[in-house]
């Protein structure tokens, strides 16, 4: 599955080009974060995206094919949205919401069949909210609802799920909740693109990210290359610091907003980030990765032959005792290339990386 | 056994009752009255008949088949038919204060029965002219929603609203130059609604709408469910949306100006009903459909058969669905803490 924007264009009667020339593609498994400022155009990229507004210019394409082309239940069968958690005009039980995401399924007339109920329950049961299936949807948490609409969305078996602002209005727990339901649906292939609000949860979860800026541009690209101090000072105008947490397992990113900056004018931001790393020192670091998920072992490979260049040795030996592999990178690289490569490892599930840095 | 946890159970008994209790209430209402007979006498001469055998007590069989039974089906059906169009309404527009007329057909259905009052036409005339009517104000609603730049549903709701005043301005106008010794009395009464014009000849020009938009909105019951969603989440059902509000639309037009047609207007069916039947088994229109069809039906022919027996002279229809609907309502406003559907 592929699905892809072709150069979107979108503005709302006359008025200024809220987005402008938007291109990107996700393939199976991926997960795109949307980011972006207030009114900057993420709920009308993701409206414009699903068909819901029309581009102005440009198309929304799966496997190629203009979405348009689609019928509403071939298309519908394949995607699946799901919509902030807001309580609904209809006290539904959270089992009579699930299934009416099988409405693309069967035909306007018919009613849903055993197999869609099945369908239904498997996508409750999927996210462990089978306990809930009896209860009204007016009497849910937050959480609790935003789980039942990804149930929902699921039911549909979809192999693209479109989310708009997932974990807003939700608390500590129940964010991390629903961040890593969506790392789980997207390591068994299902896509997810979503939109939020927090950078720290586009760059510890999603492998690429689309950061939107105020003048209707976007740029798309690996979510360590597009968050960066600065594109958080140009794009949200907040200072901020990107920092690494390291624990006993893994190292973590996160962004700690300073304070509110004036954002640059839109003609003043740089339409690619400059490639500040070639005039930076290099340093020598000790990448150690203990692998877990053999599946992880190719992604590995792929990442550290991106690099090759910058690789000044490698070794790596199997533990088949516990079924593990370790690897040991050094690499030689600007401190920024070691830092994403990092990050990027550490992401890949089943994956525990430290780095280990020379002084100079 | 296989649980179907993603709906309320209603168990096989209750769905044995929803069934039989019309039949029942419909047996015992046509012994009741000054001639009057017991169930099982009632049952006796309809199995005569339907048998073929002589039938020993032939007032019992005018008054049964000629009198009673057609105004009972009337009932049957009109309870049915205004309960599944207030259902599948308040579905329609996420509103659980939408009533069958909300797209002003009754207003029009009535406007067009008031002209062939005031024409003095044929009854039957009368019941063309209405149906007509209704239909035609549906029509206008939706032409007048669609006009302008938003086609929501809200526009739509308004568009009836107007239409519906302007219906109902209309028909004191013809109040007001109506003869107030012959016509105004039967414009008034007809206005109020009743059940005592029932015939056959009524019933084979109005059943046929009634029954047919009965039977489209049970097939599409399970779909009606995607219609309170938000519009991005009922089109992400993959639904043809447009397609399934037309049908909606047009089934509850047919069967609230057939039912205006036949009876006049009546009131609070299409409100209160599919309230009680939501309060027992749950927003799930599968089930909410059924329901409004027994439980209305039932209502019906009980609020008809007080309005027939309960004074010597007969009372409007509307006047008993309002006295018993209020307070009900009432209880039921207070019982929830509010509206929900």
């Amino acid at each position: 599955m592929t699905f892809a924007v072709e150069n979107g264009v979108f503005a709302y009667g006359g008025g200024r080009r809220v987005l402008d020339g938007i291109s990107f593609s996700v393939s199976a498994g991926e997960l795109l974060a949307i980011l972006g400022p207030n009114g900057a155009g993420k709920t009308t990229l993701l409206r414009c995206m699903m068909g819901f507004l029309k581009w102005r210019a440009g198309r929304s394409t799966l496997d190629g094919r203009d979405i348009r082309t689609y019928t509403p239940d071939r298309l519908w069968r394949r995607m699946a949205y799901v919509p902030q958690a807001r309580k609904a005009a209809v006290s539904f039980t959270v089992g009579e919401l699930v299934l009416l995401g099988r409405g693309s399924r069967f035909s306007l007339f018919s009613q849903p069949s055993r197999e869609d109920v099945r369908k239904a329950e498997e996508a409750l049961d999927r996210l462990r909210l089978s306990h809930l299936a009896g209860r009204k949807c007016a009497e849910l948490s937050g959480g609790e609802l935003q789980m039942a609409l990804i149930a929902r969305a699921l039911a549909a078996e979809p192999e693209l799920l479109i989310l708009d602002e997932p974990e807003s209005n939700l608390d500590f727990r129940n964010q991390l909740v629903v961040l890593d339901t969506m790392t789980e649906l997207a390591r068994d292939g299902v896509t997810c693109i979503f939109n939020t609000h927090y950078p720290a949860h586009a760059l510890r979860m999603a492998g690429r990210s689309l950061l939107l800026r105020g003048d209707g541009r976007a740029e798309c690209g690996d979510s360590r290359d597009i968050i960066t101090e600065r594109s958080l000072r140009e794009a949200f105008g907040v200072e901020a610091v990107i920092g690494e947490v390291e624990t006993p397992h893994n190292i973590y990113y996160d962004v700690l907003p300073i304070r509110a900056a004036e954002p640059a004018p839109a003609s003043e931001i740089q339409p690619k980030k400059q490639t500040e790393e070639s005039t930076m020192e290099t340093r020598i670091a000790i990448i150690g990765i203990i692998v877990e998920d053999r599946t992880a072992a190719e992604k590995i490979n792929e990442l550290l032959h991106e690099h090759a260049s910058y690789v000044v040795g490698r070794m790596g030996m199997p533990y088949p005792k516990k079924d593990i592999s370790i690897i040991s990178v050094i690499v030689d690289a600007p401190e920024d290339v070691i830092a994403k490569l990092s990050g990027k490892l550490g992401m890949l599930h089943g994956v525990s990386i430290k780095t280990t840095y020379s002084r100079h | 056994m296989h649980l179907d946890t993603t709906s309320r159970r209603v168990s096989p008994f209750t769905w044995a009752l929803l069934i039989v209790l019309p039949l029942i209430t419909a047996c015992i209402a046509l012994g009741i009255g000054r001639y009057s007979l017991t169930p099982v006498e009632t049952l006796t001469v309809i199995y005569r008949r339907i048998a073929g055998l002589p039938i020993s007590d032939a007032n019992a069989a005018i008054v049964l088949f000629g009198i009673r039974l057609p105004r009972v089906l009337l009932a049957l059906l009109v309870g049915a038919g205004l309960s599944a169009a207030g259902t599948a309404f308040q579905s329609l527009f996420a509103n659980p204060l939408a009533t069958p007329d909300t797209l002003g057909v009754a207003s029009g259905a009535s406007l067009g029965a008031v002209v062939g009052l005031f024409l003095g036409v044929s009854l039957i005339s009368v019941q063309l002219l209405a149906l007509a009517g209704g239909l035609l104000a549906v029509a206008l609603t939706i032409l007048v929603s669609r006009g302008g730049r938003s086609r929501g549903i809200i526009t739509m709701v308004l568009s009836g609203m107007i239409l519906g005043s302007l219906f109902s301005a209309l028909i004191s106008l013809f109040k007001y130059v109506a003869d107030p010794e012959s016509q105004l009395p039967s414009i008034t009464y007809w206005l109020m609604g009743s059940l005592n014009t029932a015939s056959y000849k009524n019933l084979i020009l109005g059943a046929p709408f009634l029954i047919a938009g009965i039977l489209m909105l049970a097939l599409l019951r399970w779909r009606l469910n995607i219609l309170p969603l938000s519009e991005d989440e009922a089109r992400a059902t993959g639904t043809n949306l447009p397609l399934l509000r037309g049908l909606t639309v047009v089934s509850a037009t047919m069967i609230t100006a057939s039912a205006v047609s036949m009876c006049g207007q009546v009131g609070w069916v299409g409100l209160l009903i599919p309230h009680i039947c939501r309060m027992l088994w749950g927003a799930d229109n599968r089930r909410l459909i059924p329901a409004s069809v027994s439980l209305g039906a039932v209502f019906m022919v009980i609020v008809d058969t007080l309005a027939r027996t309960l004074t010597a002279a007969e009372l409007p229809v509307s006047i008993l669905t309002a006295v018993i609907g209020a307070p009900v309502f009432i209880a039921l406003l207070r019982k929830t803490g509010g509206w929900q559907l």
